[in-house]
């Protein structure tokens, strides 16, 4: 975007999904019911959001999701290593959709043992893809026993609606 | 792992002469090589090897735990020695790589993937820098990474070892790019997304979606499509759409909840680019355009995206 159509960012903004979540957090106008997920929640760093971001436009997303996650969990977790040192799930770069699933799932064991050893019940993570990869593949061959699910998911989820 | 004897205690544990053992040795029926101290090394499964053609049991064992079989089939696999041709690479972003990368080895120790095929970053750049486009350009590893920039992030002398593999994925012929990556870049490039959803099935599904999700949780919700001036426009994920079309319904719940105005566009409204993967920028520049044109059709101020 930056580099083919400059003129259109003068035009607009461009936000992510962490932009628009915080920005109803801190403006009041969602409420989130923490008693929902009362268990010892993980957060995964995608690579995209993170390091990669960090390296392709200066700015990484770190602190976002776990502040988005904080308001709708007591209990969270850090995978280790995590933030600029995370781990790939091991489905990126459309790993999950090419036919080499082998490598796909022995890339993510790494994944897997950082969310056994971090004891957490429940792994957020704010791209589509690690979801799929952790939830439907980590989970059940390397038998972790837990839940995984989208941010979106955990702030809908959690929402109040009542009142509207 | 290798296997270290004296000759004298190899003729008595097979029962033979000592002159027998150098005999074969010499002969090279016994591969051994000479080593320090008049003793001879040899590849600890070819004693295990003439163990067995005397029928006796190795009076060592090997210390790892990898069986003989899987040993045997792990020679097996061993890739072909490597040729240089001396040819000068179309790969490298800077020329100077050659002279910075110091082959130390920190990008393969943090790549969770060193050593599948025999390959890591630390040989797909050695490869690169001696000129190996062919091997390169055939192999699956590059689509076998993630790139997820472990090795890049680890790197001392800041190779730029993610848009390296972009560049070799990029640089093959785009009918050998695998399937579902082609298929979906081709896909979105001729029918605006990448499963090639039809728009009148995009547009019943998200007004279904915006009725079930009206009768259940938020009473008065409508699907928000092409609406013009709105504050928000989202893009999605061909993929949710189809396999998951319920997962919509979260990012609609959170935005009836917050009150916002947004809307989705008909046409054109994929969100995952995968030129970016395939390495194809002239395909991801047309999507990126796409939804540029989108936000001015439908005048919106603010564009979410994805991922």
């Amino acid at each position: 975007m930056n580099r083919w159509y400059p003129e259109a960012l003068r035009e607009f903004k461009i936000v992510t999904l962490f932009d628009l979540l915080l920005e109803y957090l801190d403006e009041g106008k969602i409420q989130l019911d923490k008693s929902i997920h009362a268990v010892a929640t993980g957060y995964h760093d995608p690579c995209n959001y993170g390091r990669k971001s960090l390296k392709e436009f200066g700015q990484a997303y770190f602190e976002e999701g776990r502040a988005v996650i904080r308001a709708c969990c007591d209990d969270v977790r850090e995978l280790n290593p995590n933030r600029n040192g995370a781990y790939c799930c091991g489905a990126g770069a459309g790993a999950w959709a090419m036919p080499y699933s082998n490598e796909r799932v022995y890339h993510g064991r790494i994944k897997a043992r950082q969310i056994a050893e971090s004891g957490a019940e429940l792994i957020v993570t704010p791209c589509q893809t690690c979801r799929d990869q952790i939830m439907k593949s980590l989970v059940h061959e390397f038998d972790l026993g837990i839940e995984v699910k989208y941010i979106l998911e955990l702030v809908a989820d959690s929402l109040i609606l009542g009142g509207k | 792992m290798m296997y270290e004897f004296k000759v004298s205690e190899m003729a008595e544990e097979f029962g033979v002469h000592r002159n027998t053992i150098r005999n074969w040795i010499n002969a090279g029926t016994l591969p051994a090589k000479e080593g320090p101290g008049r003793k001879y090394l040899m590849e600890f499964h070819e004693y295990e090897r003439l163990c067995k053609k005397f029928g006796r049991e190795p009076h060592l064992h090997s210390v790892d735990n990898v069986s003989h079989r899987t040993r045997e089939t792990l020679a097996e696999i061993d890739v072909e020695p490597l040729s240089i041709s001396g040819g000068k690479s179309i790969l490298p972003e800077d020329p100077s790589w050659a002279d910075e990368c110091l082959t130390c080895g920190t990008c393969a120790s943090a790549c969770p993937i060193s050593g599948v095929d025999g390959l890591d970053p630390r040989k797909i750049v050695r490869m690169t820098v001696l000129g190996m486009d062919k091997e390169l350009i055939e192999s699956s590893w590059p689509w076998k990474c993630t790139l997820c920039a472990k090795c890049e992030e680890s790197c001392p002398a800041n190779i730029q070892i993610t848009s390296l593999m972009r560049k070799i994925r990029g640089v093959r012929d785009r009918a050998r790019v695998p399937e579902p990556i082609h298929k979906s870049v081709t896909m979105c490039l001729e029918r605006g997304n990448n499963l090639g959803i039809p728009k009148e099935d995009f547009v019943v599904l998200c007004e279904d979606l915006g009725e079930e999700l009206a009768a259940d949780e938020c009473p008065g919700f409508k699907t928000p499509v092409d609406v013009h001036g709105a504050r928000v426009l989202i893009t999605v994920n061909s993929k949710a759409v189809f396999g998951e079309p319920d997962s919509l319904k979260w990012w609609w719940k959170i935005f009836w909840a917050a009150g916002e105005s947004w809307t989705l566009s008909s046409e054109y409204w994929e969100g995952v680019n995968w030129g970016l993967l395939s390495g194809d920028d002239e395909a991801m520049q047309t999507v990126v355009g796409r939804i540029v044109d989108n936000m001015k059709r439908l005048n919106c101020r603010v564009l979410l995206l994805p991922e």
